[in-house]
């Protein structure tokens, strides 16, 4: 996960990857919500134990 | 007039159906339009409906009851537009399954309900559709996204109501508008036949007068649905006979990171107040602490915003400038969260539902404020907190995430009031412990008369 915010040629680029065109105007709200996001993402990948396995789509019965 | 009370004067004939019909239609044409808590309201179906279930021998649970829906639930030949342009003459041609089940039971639906478009926001104040207004102040918002779920309950629009919740949409309208509201368990009720957010936090739910109502409400809906993954057969009890045996010896702990940081003092003084109430009834009350509670927002948000762009792609790549402008921005966010970080965000699911399991091994249940701040004007995004301004997004993740995360049931109580406007107490159960959560919040109720409290605009003239 990068920490840096990304460039707003490099987010149309991704999103164009995925068919969805995007304006400059549209992506400015969308940096300010990465520029705090990633970074936090990445602590988390920190925090995460090697031998953790993921949870799962759904959670399964309390007793399992 | 609570649902247990409607049902038992429509069940004695004291009231028809359509009588009941009636008086909330009229109350809805007199006070709707300042609240504008519905969508879509539909008078001859319902009074058709009504009609049909005098003819009827069937007398089920909610014989006669008049509802409302959360307009990103299907009923059939309704629309459901999620409060959205895209979906603005979507008509569905089936209904919830949620919708089945109440049908059965004999409640009636009074219209669909006003939503943060694609009840993917906490103001519900969708552009399409305009603002639900707080009936408590018309000039705040209701919260979201079930805003019209918990504005229409308070005023008396409805007798309960159905909302959905990811990561606070039921809780955060029912603490603002000063109503009780329900997040079952994931997995008890179906979703079948509603507008998703991100499936793996999504779950339907009751917002009602009391906890009593909810109750009810939720024993009608919940059970495992065949053409829903996501519900497990666990068994449903009958929740409204599991009501009394008050909060004595229950043992509940106090999420105290929740109470000193990130939160108006007003508010944590009225909800800490509302936990001494259920010390005085008996309970066993104690401090805890939980680990990874303050990753709690970003575990969810690295699963929810892949998720809900998920279920958006095919519009984002065809209508992109027909949604609202914050719903467009976090629908894009989900295409730059790596897949990496989903995967890294269920692995932090794994440990914080660990760790929330050895807390409910010494805890029936947990105690936190439902929301940290009051509900900021309409047309405005952020609040003040400690003297400055935040955005209004920001504050409720830490207070909602983490029961959305491990999939536990949550009630908002009323509990108090900080300049006029209502504070909730939120108690969060074992999951499927819906009977211990909903024991705890009746008990609270029996003590206190917050649920009871009705804004002005509703105590123009009772519904019935």
């Amino acid at each position: 996960v990068a920490a840096a915010p990304p460039s707003l040629a490099f987010l149309q680029s991704v999103a164009a990857g995925q068919g969805v065109r995007v304006e400059e105007a549209d992506l400015e709200p969308v940096v300010s919500f990465l520029t705090v996001l990633l970074p936090e993402l990445d602590e988390l990948e920190q925090l995460v134990p090697a031998g953790v396995v993921p949870a799962g789509l759904f959670l399964p019965p309390p007793d399992a | 007039v609570s649902v247990a009370e409607l049902a038992q004067r429509l069940r004695a004939h004291e009231l028809s159906p359509r009588e009941a019909v009636e008086s909330f239609l009229q109350r809805i044409a007199e006070l709707d339009p300042e609240v504008n808590a519905y969508i879509s309201v539909r008078p001859e179906e319902a009074l058709a409906e009504a009609t049909a279930l005098e003819r009827s021998r069937e007398r089920g649970p909610l014989y006669g009851v008049p509802l409302a829906l959360k307009d990103v639930i299907d009923v059939a030949g309704a629309r459901t537009t999620a409060a959205s342009k895209i979906l603005a003459e979507n008509v569905a041609t089936r209904d919830a399954h949620v919708v089945e089940r109440l049908k059965r039971a004999g409640a009636i639906i009074l219209g669909k309900l006003n939503t943060h478009e694609f009840a993917y926001g906490a103001l519900g104040t969708s552009p399409h559709f305009g603002a639900t207004r707080n009936p408590w102040s018309l000039e705040h918002v209701c919260g979201g996204s079930s805003g019209g779920s918990g504005a229409a309950v308070a005023a008396d629009l409805a007798a309960a109501t159905l909302g959905t919740d990811t990561a606070g949409s039921i809780r955060i309208p029912a603490c603002f508008c000063g109503v009780t509201g329900l997040r079952p368990s994931t997995g008890l009720v179906s979703n079948r036949g509603v507008v998703p957010v991100a499936w793996t936090f999504d779950t339907v739910g009751p917002l009602g007068r009391t906890a009593a109502d909810c109750a009810l409400v939720l024993e009608t809906i919940a059970g495992h649905d065949p053409e829903d993954p996501s519900t497990l057969d666990v068994g449903v009890p009958r929740y409204s006979n599991l009501l009394a045996g008050g909060a004595r010896g229950l043992r509940i702990g106090i999420v105290n990171a929740l109470f000193e940081r990130g939160i108006d003092g007003r508010v944590a003084a009225v909800v800490a107040r509302a936990v001494e109430e259920l010390r005085g009834l008996g309970a066993q009350v104690g401090g805890v602490e939980i680990p990874f509670l303050e990753q709690a927002g970003t575990i969810q948000q690295a699963m929810q915003f892949p998720e809900a762009t998920a279920a958006h792609l095919r519009w984002l790549r065809t209508r992109l400038s027909d949604y609202a402008a914050d719903v467009r921005a976090r629908l894009l966010v989900g295409l730059f969260v790596p897949p990496t970080a989903y995967v890294t965000g269920q692995r932090a699911r794994r440990l914080f539902y660990d760790e929330c399991r050895r807390v409910f091994e010494r805890f029936d249940l947990l105690a936190a404020p439902t929301m940290p701040v009051l509900p900021p004007r309409v047309g405005e995004e952020t609040v003040e907190l400690d003297g400055r301004p935040i955005a209004y997004r920001l504050t409720l993740i830490r207070f909602n995430s983490p029961w959305s995360l491990i999939g536990s049931p949550v009630v908002n109580l009323p509990c108090g009031f900080v300049d006029g406007l209502p504070a909730g107490l939120a108690l969060v159960g074992r999951r499927f412990a819906e009977a211990t959560v909903f024991r705890a919040a009746h008990a609270f109720q029996q003590a206190t008369d917050w649920h009871d409290r009705r804004p002005g605009v509703a105590a123009a003239s009772a519904p019935i």
